[in-house]
């Protein structure tokens, strides 16, 4: 009796022993890279932990569901392990190659609009069962402004832009393609549309932006977002003592992204599909289901139970939903068109592109070519970032000064009369884009006084800026802050800072132009 | 020890035939063969539902540790296997689609085909939830059959929804809108593939002929068009309406199997919705339905072990006892699972055959430009 315990023991440190020995034997696992959806950055530390338990150096990209989609076209290189966009349709219907495999749904996301509750208190919409005619018609009567992502590169802004048109059919369960065709159809859409007051290509930077508002006294009315992103603002702001939103989930439908995690094979093994099967195990295995719960998102029937409702928010991810059917591909494809072309509120854009001595050379070459792509209309309707007949460019090339200013219309001889100009550019001189920006407020002042247009001014540039920020600070906040400013850096020796500062002041995003000036303007596209 | 140049001479050549022979015997018994040496690694598309099957462990355990065989199986739709180019010029060796008549089509699109058989059958059915489930039951489209299961008459719920009439219209209250049962793209996936076949067969009142398809073909087309957004694959299909629920996906074509090995995965699960869930999964058995055969069609010779491996006992058994799966013939296997006992219909008498190759073509034609 007496020896029974040490010889367990002994058993014990012998088991531990082994167990030890074997976890320090065991290989590292793969380096594997995720391309995701910005809404999932709340998941990526579940993520982290299972790549860590299994020593695998795991990279999250966060990109748009659309550039997810456009990388899975054949041809195309994802350049990732694992896709997991916001909604399965947008790997359905461009991966036709079949290359992702293994998809499952990881959380259900409805796309619903969060209302400041005040605003809502004031629309009568408190515990009201509120439609999308509704909203319409707070929005045609001047009551209601919102935040929402763009349509076509975005999934969260495509999923309210749908529910919205197919509300604005009139038959909610279904948009056929026939409908797209309807004048009344469009108009109603058009008119809704308007209600946008900033777009952006991200469904989390939006989140950021409503937030930002709070502080710069921007005070948006409201936003249409994921339920679950809905509530993550609302932990913010509540923690900030700041007024929540109010969940406001249309009752003749919403549009829901199922959040697929995919594998892509890229032909490296055996070992990294196991790994991704056993990630994908392990997000859907009833302790993760129940922390992902835990954030607001809806897990599968019986894994997790959902987050309680919360009265003052109305946020419920228990509460069952009409769901919005997803039409056709072929309808979607015609649907965002749409929404490119005709019906989104149309953009006024500056662009601030800089020809200092710095640029000679790839600087020049790279600009030339970005301006290529932007202003050939084939180009850019490939990945649905294409100008309107609405829209109204200005271009303004800058050295020390701005050299030019051609202000156009978004037709196609319009662009490629822009375009002839801007190729005739040379890089010379000094550098100076905070006059340029406030020549651009200045150029943009009649149009933005009809406030039909979403505008914005974007600053290329590649190195410090001289002069003073207060050169366009001070007009804009005569202005009454109505634009925001875009930063598209390039070159190693550009000053991040400053253009960092105009984007906060303004709420707007400095975007990476290093690695591909194009895709860089083709991003700031998404955001107005 | 020395040994003289004869006996060496005698032992080379025992060696020799030896191994020839046992190299030609186990030829000719892949189930040994897996035992020794290497084994063979095969690349196919199989159909969403079938991907559970396959990732299961013991079946991958049986197939490498007895046959030898190491699969890598990509899911795709089990029509765009037999069809899409993109999908072909990757050379698979073996198609595992989920109809017999999707042999023809492979045949047709040019595949050589070195053999094909079927490994499983399994009923096309309507998936709805309780509460929805007894609406119908009221307004007289459905009978319940004992037990939370039930018949449906599916031809009237087709009229209903060619004719627009509303859920409330046909007893189920709640949800907005009109009517609509949703399945996979006939175009590129068995089970909405044979979803056309079976409503086309039955809005003309007998298995649709090519010069009988005219009259109903605009109704049909009226029936896919209202499902909207039709996904790729029934795995899929059947995942999403796990995952959305009732809101999302009031009523789905799926296989009978789908729901057994969703129960059998996590039996808990089941457990915890039966006693908890707002509303539950439940079986519409369509009266008539039709089977959907799991053909396994070997495109190289070296796929064609892969046919004996699957129908041998072992791998059938468990295909119904993991993952519900009947039989070459319809019948199911040996095991009762308690979970399940009352949701199934063991015996399904009330069966349309699929109408052949051509038919469907012509149907899949009309439905792909309507």
């Amino acid at each position: 009796m007496s020896l029974a315990v040490p010889r367990s023991a002994a058993k014990f440190v012998a088991g531990l022993l082994l167990a030890l020995g074997l976890a320090a034997c065991s290989a590292p696992g793969p380096q594997f890279t995720i391309l995701s959806g910005s809404e999932n950055d709340v998941l990526a530390p579940m993520v982290q932990e299972f790549c860590a338990s299994r020593q695998a150096t795991c990279t999250v990209r966060y990109q748009g569901s659309l550039d997810i989609a456009l990388a899975l076209k054949p041809g195309g290189d994802p350049d990732a392990d694992a896709v997991w966009p916001a909604a399965s349709i947008w790997i359905d219907m461009y991966d036709t190659a079949r290359r992702v495999k293994s998809v499952k749904s990881i959380a259900q996301m409805p796309v619903i609009l969060g209302v400041r509750r005040s605003e809502a208190q004031a629309l009568g919409w408190i515990g009201a069962k509120v439609k999308t005619k509704d909203i319409l018609g707070a929005v045609e009567s001047g009551k209601l402004r919102f935040l929402m992502t763009s349509a076509t590169q975005s999934n969260s802004g495509a999923a309210a832009y749908l529910a919205m048109l197919a509300a604005g059919i009139g038959k909610p369960d279904l948009i056929e393609s026939g409908d797209l065709d309807k004048p009344e159809v469009l108009a109603t859409v058009r008119g809704l549309l308007r209600g946008v007051q900033r777009s952006s290509g991200s469904s989390g930077w939006l989140a950021d932006l409503y937030r930002e508002g709070e502080r710069t006294g921007a005070k948006y009315d409201a936003m249409w977002n994921y339920e679950a992103v809905i509530k993550e603002t609302n932990d913010k702001l509540i923690a900030n003592h700041q007024e929540p939103l109010y969940a406001i989930y249309p009752e003749d439908g919403v549009s829901v992204g199922d959040s697929p995690l995919g594998f892509v094979d890229r032909g490296r093994g055996k070992e990294v599909e196991a790994f991704f099967n056993d990630l994908q195990a392990f997000l859907l295995k009833n302790e993760t289901q129940a922390r992902i719960a835990a954030t607001g998102r809806r897990v599968e029937l019986g894994r997790a139970a959902p987050l309680k409702a919360d009265p003052a928010t109305n946020l419920d991810p228990g509460r069952p939903l009409t769901v919005v059917r997803p039409p056709e591909p072929a309808v979607i494809q015609k649907a965002l068109a749409l929404y490119q072309e005709a019906l989104r509120r149309p953009s006024l854009t500056a662009l601030c592109l800089d020809v200092s001595g710095s640029m000679q050379g790839n600087g020049e070459s790279q600009l030339l070519d970005a301006m290529r792509f932007l202003f050939t209309p084939a180009r850019t309707r490939e990945v649905l970032v294409q100008w309107s007949r609405e829209d109204q460019i200005i271009v303004l090339p800058f050295s020390d000064h701005v050299l030019w200013t051609a202000t156009a219309g978004g037709d196609d001889a319009a662009q490629a009369d822009l375009l002839g100009k801007t190729l005739k550019l040379r890089a010379d001189g000094g550098t100076d884009f905070y006059t340029c920006a406030a020549r651009a407020l200045a150029a943009m002042k009649p149009f933005l006084d009809r406030e039909q247009h979403l505008p914005a001014i974007v600053i290329m540039t590649d190195g410090k800026s001289q002069g003073a920020m207060s050169t366009f600070e001070m007009p804009w906040r005569s202005d009454g802050h109505r634009v925001p400013v875009f930063g598209v850096t390039f070159g190693d020796s550009a000053d991040r800072s400053q253009l960092d500062n105009l984007a906060t002041l303004t709420g707007g995003r400095v975007f990476d132009g290093t690695k591909s000036l194009t895709q860089a303007f083709r991003a700031v596209r998404g955001y107005n | 020890m020395a040994i003289s140049r004869r006996a060496f001479g005698i032992g080379l050549l025992a060696a020799s035939a030896a191994g020839t022979g046992g190299y030609v015997y186990l030829r000719q018994h892949p189930e040994i063969a897996g035992r020794f040496g290497e084994p063979k690694r095969l690349f196919g598309f199989a159909g969403g539902e079938k991907e559970g099957f396959l990732a299961n462990a013991r079946v991958r355990s049986v197939l490498e540790r007895r046959f030898g065989l190491i699969l890598d199986a990509r899911r795709a739709g089990s029509v765009e296997m037999v069809r899409e180019r993109t999908l072909l010029d990757q050379k698979p060796q073996f198609l595992w689609p989920s109809s017999s008549v999707l042999v023809d089509v492979a045949r047709s699109s040019g595949v050589k085909i070195s053999r094909d058989q079927v490994i499983f059958n399994s009923p096309i059915v309507l998936y709805s939830w309780d509460r929805i489930a007894d609406g119908l039951v009221k307004a007289g489209f459905a009978e319940p059959a004992g037990g939370p299961r039930y018949t449906v008459d599916l031809l009237k719920v087709l009229k209903a929804i060619i004719a627009g009439e509303s859920w409330e219209a046909i007893g189920v209250s709640g949800l907005f809108g009109r009517a609509r049962v949703v399945s996979t793209d006939p175009n590129k996936s068995n089970s909405g593939f044979m979803f056309a076949g079976l409503t086309a067969s039955l809005l003309s009142g007998d298995v649709i002929a090519l010069d009988s398809l005219g009259k109903i073909d605009g109704d049909v087309a009226t029936v896919f068009r209202r499902m909207g957004y039709k996904p790729p694959s029934s795995g899929k299909l059947f995942d999403d309406y796990i995952a959305g629920g009732a809101g999302a996906q009031p009523m789905i074509v799926g296989y009978e199997n789908q729901l057994i090995e969703w129960v059998l995965q996590d039996a808990d699960r089941w457990k915890r919705v039966e006693a908890n869930a707002p509303s539950k999964p439940v079986i519409l058995y369509p009266k008539p339905t039709a089977f959907s055969a799991h053909p396994l069609i070997s495109v190289d010779r070296s796929a064609d072990e892969l046919i004996d491996a699957l129908i041998s006992e072992s791998l059938l058994e468990l295909a119904w006892e993991e993952h519900g799966f009947r039989g070459p013939l319809g019948t199911i296997g040996k095991a009762r699972n308690s979970l399940l006992q009352s949701r199934l219909i063991e015996r399904i008498d009330a069966v349309l055959p699929i109408p052949d190759a051509p038919v469907m073509l012509a149907l899949l034609d009309r439905l792909s430009t309507a």
